[in-house]
């Protein structure tokens, strides 16, 4: 079959009365947790991930999916209208979107946000339905030296993308492998780091942690550090942009989705560094630069554009080599663990409803964003309108009653709560946490790919540069390791011949 | 104490019990990678980012201090939170859900009694029906008087 054929197939799956209603659940569920600030889609997945477990596998991926897009769509909403972001890929949105707003143009903003994450996140899905088959044949070929070299390209990027300081990012990433390797060793059968209890010797779950760190986390921080806005919600009017609003933002939107999608292909490529360079790019090609900040719709269009790409870019390595590019991923490759399926090359050949499924489902879901998003602004702005102070506590019980469901055990709550204090705290002190419960999902593959090829390398330090995709994977690796500190050392020394 | 310094310290300190943990493990040799071979590279790597935390030339960027804090709020909510661990199963879910969110809802968001009280009831009760008996998870009913096998 070719991938028409199995396009169809996919749609097929997609389009069967049970998934098409997890496709509408899963867009509307990350619409309103876009729309909701202080819920992110990575809290949110990892809150629901429990409810898929009963679930047929594709239809969970479908459902978890189109929160994950959703979420993208729905975050451009409060950062138009509130000037708070929804979720990270939404903040460079309220620079010029809130100030569309204050001009009484918030419709044409949120009505520009809707067709070009639509735009972007269609396109966006042919190339990954294009690019994965091909990708995933090569990858067949991987062995261990490979597997490992590409994890620790992965790796470096992450450490490099995460947040202001990169030393600080890698430090994280250590911490998520420290915590990774908690539990009886695969290789060897001994117990890590359990300190006599059962329930670390199965390992920490990714769920409470992820659940901890950003849900819980969250909730904590913004107890605290209480923000009124004190804004008046009014329901926009007309949402559909001008024809020049159109003319201004055609080519912020195809560039948009072409680094949009690179970026999310990228291991750390997260939508919202996608929006972020997106609005950088936007502001340097810019006729009229000293516009951006004062209500240009091209720094809507551009990053809202790119964060949706971004979004379905970064099921390329996720389904063909099992590397999830960041924290929402690597929920969506526990999902596929807990339904039995082995992320990886074989996953397009061995689990095809599941790829096929997923992809046909984003083109439904897009659709369906675009339908859901512009009549039902009325009503997202009423959830606006409801206070946080009712939301949080009722975050806080979905959180613990997700953590409960998860094995049905208090040990699970706890250990949400644990990391909850631990998010909180890493928020507090400006650490990302991003690159902890990455490097948590990839440190058990980098270490198994790393012994295994060790045992094939017979003593034999340079054996990881003798073949060549693992030799040029591992220079890459290396050379964005050593590239912030050339530049600095440059820098220094350019400053210091100067003056 | 700056947050690049104090962390670069902690992750030193770090590196340390957990060098001695992949000792006890056995390291082995680069051929034959015993199992605790992986912590020691990650104890290596914590040792290096911390000096270079540590020793860095700029400090970073300020760290959050305590302006615009609510810590009564936050200390309330989060012995709620801990008591809430050790009180699931003996109470039960309902109750112990109940007791959470008027908590949070009465002292740490200052709504009214009346707001507080009817909120966390309908939210326990409503959500235990769905859990229950619509998604199937067994949570516990605790000192909840009803029928066996509901």
């Amino acid at each position: 079959m070719d991938t028409l054929g199995f396009l169809f197939h996919g749609f097929a799956v997609a389009l069967t009365p049970a998934n098409l209603v997890y496709v509408f659940l899963g867009s509307l569920v990350g619409t309103v947790i876009g729309v909701l600030p202080g819920l992110g889609p990575t809290a949110s997945i990892a809150l629901l991930l429990p409810v898929t477990i009963g679930m047929d596998m594709v239809s969970a991926m479908i459902f978890l999916a189109g929160i994950y897009y959703g979420a993208m769509y729905g975050g451009s909403t409060t950062s138009i209208l509130v000037n708070i972001p929804g979720e990270a890929a939404s903040v460079v949105t309220c620079i010029d979107g809130y100030q569309m707003a204050r001009k009484g143009r918030a419709g044409p903003a949120l009505g520009m946000s809707a067709f070009g994450s639509f735009i972007g996140g269609t396109a966006s899905v042919v190339a990954v339905m294009l690019i994965s088959p091909f990708l995933a044949e090569t990858a067949l070929k991987f062995g261990p030296p490979e597997m490992f070299a590409l994890l620790f390209f992965a790796f470096t990027c992450i450490g490099s993308l995460a947040g202001k300081s990169k030393a600080r990012g890698l430090l994280m990433a250590c911490v998520g492998l420290l915590l990774g390797s908690v539990g009886t060793d695969d290789m060897h059968g001994v117990d890590r780091f359990v300190f006599g209890t059962l329930y670390l010797r199965d390992g920490i779950g990714l769920v409470p942690l992820a659940m901890g760190l950003f849900g819980m986390g969250e909730i904590l921080y913004n107890i605290e550090r209480r923000e009124e806005t004190g804004s008046i919600l009014e329901t926009p009017k007309n949402l559909l942009p001008t024809l020049q609003d159109w003319i201004d933002s055609l080519w912020p939107i195809v560039r948009g989705t072409a680094l949009g999608f690179g970026i999310g292909i990228l291991p750390g490529g997260m939508p919202a560094v996608a929006s972020l360079l997106s609005y950088a790019v936007e502001k340097r090609v810019a006729k009229r630069p000293e516009t951006f900040g004062t209500g240009a719709i091209e720094g809507v269009a551009g990053p809202e554009t790119a964060n949706n790409a971004a979004t379905a870019g970064g099921f390329v390595p996720l389904l063909t080599l099992g590397i999830p590019t960041n924290s929402v991923l690597a929920l969506m490759l526990a999902a596929l663990m807990l339904h039995g399926v082995t992320p990886g090359p074989l996953l397009l050949f061995k689990w095809p409803d599941v790829f096929w499924g997923v992809i046909a489902s984003m083109y439904i879901g897009n659709v369906m964003l675009l339908i859901l998003n512009l009549p039902m602004i009325g009503l997202f702005v009423q959830i606006l309108k409801v206070p946080y102070g009712i939301l949080s506590p009722l975050i806080i019980m979905f959180v613990m009653l997700g953590a409960y469901g998860l094995n049905n055990s208090v040990t699970d709550v706890l250990a949400t709560l644990v990391f909850g204090v631990a998010g909180y705290l890493m928020k507090r002190y400006g650490l990302e946490p991003a690159p902890l419960v990455l490097a948590f999902v990839l440190g058990p593959m980098l270490e198994n790919n790393l012994s295994k090829a060790l045992i094939m390398s017979h003593r034999n330090p340079a054996f990881f540069f003798t073949r060549p995709i693992s030799g040029t994977l591992l220079t890459l690796a290396f050379l964005v390791l050593l590239y912030p500190l050339a530049m600095g050392g440059w820098r220094r020394w350019a400053a210091a011949r100067r003056g | 104490m700056n947050v690049d310094r104090a962390l670069g310290m902690g992750s030193a300190l770090a590196a340390i019990p957990v060098t001695a943990a992949s000792w006890e493990y056995g390291i082995g040799s680069f051929r034959t990678p015993g199992a605790g071979f992986w912590p020691f590279c990650i104890a290596l790597a914590m040792l290096g980012l911390g000096a270079a935390l540590f020793l860095r030339p700029t400090p970073a960027a300020a760290v959050a201090d305590g302006a615009g804090s609510r810590w009564r709020p936050f200390a309330i909510g989060l012995v709620s939170l801990a008591l809430y661990v050790v009180t699931l199963e003996p109470l039960g879910y309902a109750v112990a859900t109940t007791i959470l969110l008027v908590v949070q809802l009465r002292w740490v968001e200052a709504y009214p009694w009346r707001s507080s009280v009817t909120i966390a009831v309908l939210s326990a009760v409503i959500s235990l029906v769905v859990f229950r008996t619509l998604l199937k998870v067994p949570l516990p009913l605790g000192i909840l008087p009803l029928p066996r096998g509901w």
